[in-house]
């Protein structure tokens, strides 16, 4: 049954991914100018020559038909700006660097998030509450850049506790891990407190209380197992929220990731890495999603994706 | 609408304040898209002193051309406010056309543009509209249409969703028995049931604008100088951030409370016009 719904994603995965490589290439392909108009005083022949090795100088529709070909034997092509390498070479070094920052930065949202939604949502009205709301529309208010540059200021500027920028140690991935988690921490906080809340005036919880169970094993056995279930769902928004924010967030701190490349990569029009990087996300978002669903599927038996 | 909302929200005082917050920063940007100045010095203006913290002649202090912070500051929320009220707008015509014809039209038609939506959905906003942003360029108007382009999707849903809902309501099928064409369905009896929601999104579409314009600007794919902004003036300050972090701090502060305002006004709208869902309203946007 979980095996079915997981197959069935998976094969829904390939039109999705053609549908999303045609747009993209289509997009990046209609725009004037290419990859090699930075080059100054390059010689017309030269220039035509490059054009002609990377097949830019065939009508569109037959690149497209070459790239897809490339496309069904893993070759995502070589990028134009970084001499020698491969779209595949610079996704393997880079796709690491932003697993293990989304990662961290995941760790941390859930770490802060839902205690903070959870104490919001015990003292419902108090200042505690207030002040936890507060906190969490501030996360979804202020712009990343701006996060990461008080964080800077604080921590590495005039704090000098922690490096400002580069990937080096664990040491480094603390600033750019905070920073990135800012986000889905207010997603999560504010949805763990209205589960929480929900949760709270059922039945079996008042039931719990009467026959004598603590506060802390009704909220932990009883209110918190049922009321993370929704918070499971909020993996899959929260993933490509963490990818927008790896563009800023890996820009600000210099790190090597992927959204550091895409965005060079749109800057020099660097073809085959624009198609190369948007795909490999797609394909994240879309496991995302079906981890979400199967998730789901196993911490509540009623749910059918049938 | 009508006296009962205006009775619910004038309740709500973050509400209310953000509005006023909202207005006034409406008043500044329309003033200075007229060409009158708030502060002593234009926009463009330089002045002898470079990169000077803030002080009484400058309140926001100066950047490294000895141009008035203040002043850019004001003279950026037209853009930024703009961009992010003309985001709404567009998101609010193309959403509510696209939803209306899926949730009238049913079956086929609203399953194949609803796999549309699904697949634009597929990828983060931001991604998407970098990608548009390239296609059509990377002045004012191609921003303008990259937000614009992206941000109508749940608007669509959600237009689709209340027409679902109102085709089981009596009063519709009363229209129909009547013999009103569907236009005027559509029109008069439909669009007017479901706009409260939509009007709650809309406004939640304003601050999301700000930020992804700011986002873009300051990454480099956005706005850049000469255009100014919030997100391009910090993008600037964000350069000397070691020795001035004034020059990313205001603009930042404008960006956040202006977003703040907006997403406060959508809370007090939603709870405004649709006072049954006023337990879940903290939910998130």
């Amino acid at each position: 049954m979980l095996l079915r719904v997981i197959l069935k994603r998976m094969l829904a995965m390939i039109p999705l991914l053609l549908v999303i490589a045609t747009l993209t290439f289509m997009v990046i392909r209609v725009v004037p100018g290419g990859p090699f108009d930075q080059e100054r005083n390059l010689p017309p022949q030269i220039l035509a020559n490059l054009n002609a090795k990377y097949h830019l100088d065939k009508p569109v529709l037959e690149q497209y038909w070459l790239y897809l070909g490339r496309l069904c034997h893993g070759d995502l092509g070589v990028s134009y700006k970084y001499v020698d390498r491969t779209v595949v070479d610079i996704i393997k070094d880079a796709f690491p660097v932003s697993i293990q920052l989304g990662g961290a930065g995941l760790l941390i949202a859930i770490l802060v998030g839902v205690p903070l939604g959870t104490i919001a949502a015990l003292r419902r009205g108090t200042h505690i509450d207030h002040l936890a709301m507060f906190v969490s529309t501030m996360g979804l208010s202020l712009p990343l850049f701006v996060v990461g540059a008080l964080l800077i200021l604080i921590f590495a500027i005039w704090g000098r506790i922690l490096p400002a920028a580069l990937w080096e140690s664990p040491f480094h991935a603390i600033l750019p891990a905070v920073t990135i988690a800012f986000k889905p921490m207010a997603y999560i906080a504010r949805l763990t407190r209205a589960s929480v809340l929900e949760i709270l005036q059922k039945d079996w919880v008042r039931i719990a209380r009467s026959k004598g169970l603590s506060e802390s094993a009704t909220i932990i056995k009883h209110v918190l197992r049922n009321a993370l279930i929704p918070v499971v769902t909020l993996l899959g928004p929260v993933s490509a929220v963490m990818i927008a924010g790896s563009f800023v967030v890996e820009i600000i701190y210099a790190i090597p990731g992927m959204g550091r490349f895409f965005v060079t990569a749109v800057m020099n029009r660097d073809y085959d890495l624009i198609m190369g990087i948007t795909l490999i996300f797609s394909v994240v978002l879309v496991i995302t999603n079906t981890i979400v669903d199967v998730l789901y599927m196993i911490l509540d038996p009623r749910i059918s994706y049938e | 609408m009508n006296k009962q909302f205006l009775k619910q929200f004038k309740k709500m005082p973050m509400a209310c304040g953000s509005l006023v917050f909202i207005l006034i920063i409406s008043i500044i940007a329309i003033l200075n898209s007229m060409g009158l100045n708030l502060s002593p010095y234009a926009f463009d203006q330089t002045t002898p002193d470079a990169l000077q913290s803030p002080s009484f002649t400058h309140p926001m202090g100066t950047d490294e051309l000895g141009r008035d912070l203040l002043s850019r500051v004001f003279y950026g929320a037209q853009l930024s406010i703009g961009i992010g009220i003309f985001t709404a707008i567009m998101s609010f015509v193309i959403g509510t056309i696209y939803g209306a014809i899926a949730g009238y039209c049913r079956g086929k038609v609203d399953a194949i543009l609803m796999r549309i939506v699904d697949v634009a959905y597929a990828l983060p906003d931001l991604l998407v509209m970098i990608l548009i942003g390239v296609m059509i360029g990377r002045g004012t108007l191609g921003i303008l249409l990259a937000l614009g382009l992206v941000s109508w999707r749940g608007t669509a849903r959600l237009v689709r969703a209340q027409f679902l809902q109102l085709h089981q309501e009596e009063f519709i099928e009363a229209a129909r028995a009547l013999g009103q064409s569907h236009l005027d369905i559509i029109c008069k009896h439909m669009l007017p049931n479901s706009l409260g929601p939509v009007i709650v999104a809309v406004t939640f579409t304003v601050p999301m604008a700000i930020l992804s314009e700011s986002t873009l600007s300051f990454i480099g794919l956005g706005l850049s100088p000469p255009a100014c902004s919030w997100g391009t003036l910090a993008s600037d300050g964000w350069r000397s951030l070691r020795t001035t972090p004034h020059l990313i701090f205001f603009p930042g502060i404008f960006i956040f409370t202006s977003v703040l305002a907006f997403n406060f006004l959508g809370d007090g709208l939603r709870d405004a016009l649709d006072p049954r869902t006023k337990a879940s309203s903290k939910q998130f946007f």
